[in-house]
């Protein structure tokens, strides 16, 4: 099993080797709130559910955890820190497996 | 209890009319997942891990029967998260059924005999208890990461028959399901009963955390030849035969994404059940603005190559049938003969 890394806690430079599309893609692929920075310095937190590029305004769009909806279009955006939970990290099968033959191990004998 | 002939007819005559527009593109099951919340965590599921805010959301009724009505699709499956959790489950199965859709109602039912005691659903023709089986008792209880489950689905089962109710199951499969044990498994479904069986192997989510033992092209071939080599006459299928004599590397078929298109909290998932690409605000838009040729195993895309699941092909299949005499003769043979 190979775990795949998270990016949780990363807290991204736009421009030192990442751009903002690669950003927004991984926010889009994260299981878990991000902080979005805005260029006015304001931020917004939340999870990203959707994002397009295929149009001529880009944007994402974000349930923030009232559940109101955000859009925002790619050019207010400054930075996205991922700074949620990554609630698809960590739990494999064989975690499962290998906690299920622990407790059974632990388990007195009949 | 076998399909109902009103459903067969339904769908056939739905299709023969798609086809007669000219429909190059049309949707055969809407799947409508109404929340991401479930009361297991299955090791090959990629659906359940988002953030609480999220989980604790569901679509209102009225958001269901607007994606329902945009669609068209005759049929809709409920799937999840874990469909008997949705608070207004009741209200939206009596919905769908009073605007005559053929419902799969995908549980994984643990709750259901509880929710058959509460009177929460009427029997019809109409709607159909789709269960959540992955193969006998071990495998299944493996599969879905706790013990016991396996026993309380059969007692949903024996509950929901008991009460006239249509019940399917659906299984999939995965690396090292062993052929034997699993020919077993539909003997034991049928004589619970249950109306017919629903198999497919595993897709490889990306976020499902069990990566290595989802089922590649070659292997599932093998897998579900030797499973269904002369298949017994007993044994009844809740699907094309022809979706069966694919996974079997008898028929080579391009996927159809927008054959059973998602609507979710999101909004229309693009492009299929199993990929979240991106979503669209309204049916049409999905299915103008999706770029369909990047997907399907023609398309190179790596994420479609080694995927046949049923979302994906069993409307394929379907709509061979109604395509050329040959599609049509294939199914009608494997139907009648029960020959795979
Ligand atoms: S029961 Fe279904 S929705 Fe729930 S965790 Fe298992 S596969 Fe996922
Ligand atoms: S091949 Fe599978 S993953 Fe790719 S679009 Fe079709 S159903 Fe989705």
């Amino acid at each position: 099993m190979t775990e795949e890394r998270s990016v949780e806690g990363w807290s991204p430079t736009i421009g030192a080797g990442v751009t903002l599309d690669e950003v927004i893609d991984l926010a889009f692929d994260y299981r878990g709130d991000v902080t979005i920075v805005r260029r006015d310095g304001t931020e917004v937190v939340g999870y990203v559910y959707n994002r397009n590029r295929d149009v001529p305004e880009p944007f994402l769009q974000l349930f923030d955890p009232t559940g109101a909806s955000h859009t925002l279009r790619y050019a207010a955006v400054r930075t996205v820190r991922f700074t949620g939970k990554d609630t698809a990290a960590g739990k494999s099968y064989e975690a499962w497996l290998r906690r299920k033959a622990q407790a059974e191990e632990s388990a007195p004998l009949a | 209890m076998t399909v109902p002939l009103s459903q067969m007819w339904t769908v056939a005559t739905y299709v023969l009319q798609q086809k007669l527009k000219g429909q190059a593109r049309y949707p055969l099951v809407l799947m409508l997942e109404p929340l991401f919340r479930c009361n297991l965590a299955c090791a090959g599921c990629g659906k359940i891990q988002y953030p609480a805010h999220i989980l604790k959301r569901h679509l209102t009724v009225e958001q269901c029967l607007q994606a329902v009505e945009e669609c068209g699709a005759p049929m809709v499956s409920i799937p999840g998260g874990e469909p008997l959790m949705y608070p207004e489950i009741g209200p939206l199965v009596k919905e769908l059924v009073v605007r005559k859709k053929y419902i799969y109602l995908c549980t994984n039912a643990i709750l259901l005999k509880e929710k058959l005691e509460e009177g929460m659903f009427a029997p019809s023709k109409y709607l159909s208890f789709s269960i959540h089986m992955d193969g006998p008792r071990q495998e299944h209880d493996e599969s879905v990461c706790r013990e016991g489950v396996y026993d309380e689905a059969v007692e949903g089962i024996k509950e929901a028959l008991r009460r006239g109710f249509r019940v399917t199951t659906n299984t999939t499969l995965f690396e090292g399901a062993s052929p034997l044990r699993m020919r077993q498994f539909f003997d034991e479904m049928m004589d619970l009963g249950v109306e017919g069986m629903m198999i497919s192997p595993g897709y490889s989510y990306s976020k499902a955390p069990d990566q290595e033992h989802f089922l590649r092209r070659q292997r599932a071939n093998e897998l579900f030849s030797t499973m269904l080599a002369r298949a017994k006459r007993r044994w009844r299928f809740n699907q094309s035969p022809l979706f069966l004599q694919f996974l079997m590397g008898k028929q080579d078929f391009e996927c159809t994404p927008w054959g059973n298109p998602t609507y979710n909290l999101f909004g229309w998932q693009r492009p299929c059940y199993l990929l979240q690409e991106g979503y669209a605000s309204t049916f049409q838009e999905l299915m103008e603005t999706t770029r369909w040729d990047q997907y399907g195993r023609k398309s190179g895309n790596p994420k479609c190559r080694d995927c046949m699941v049923h979302c994906g092909y069993e409307a394929t299949a379907v709509d061979h049938t109604f395509s050329s005499w040959r599609g049509f003769r294939d199914s009608v043979v494997a139907t009648v003969t029960g020959r795979l």
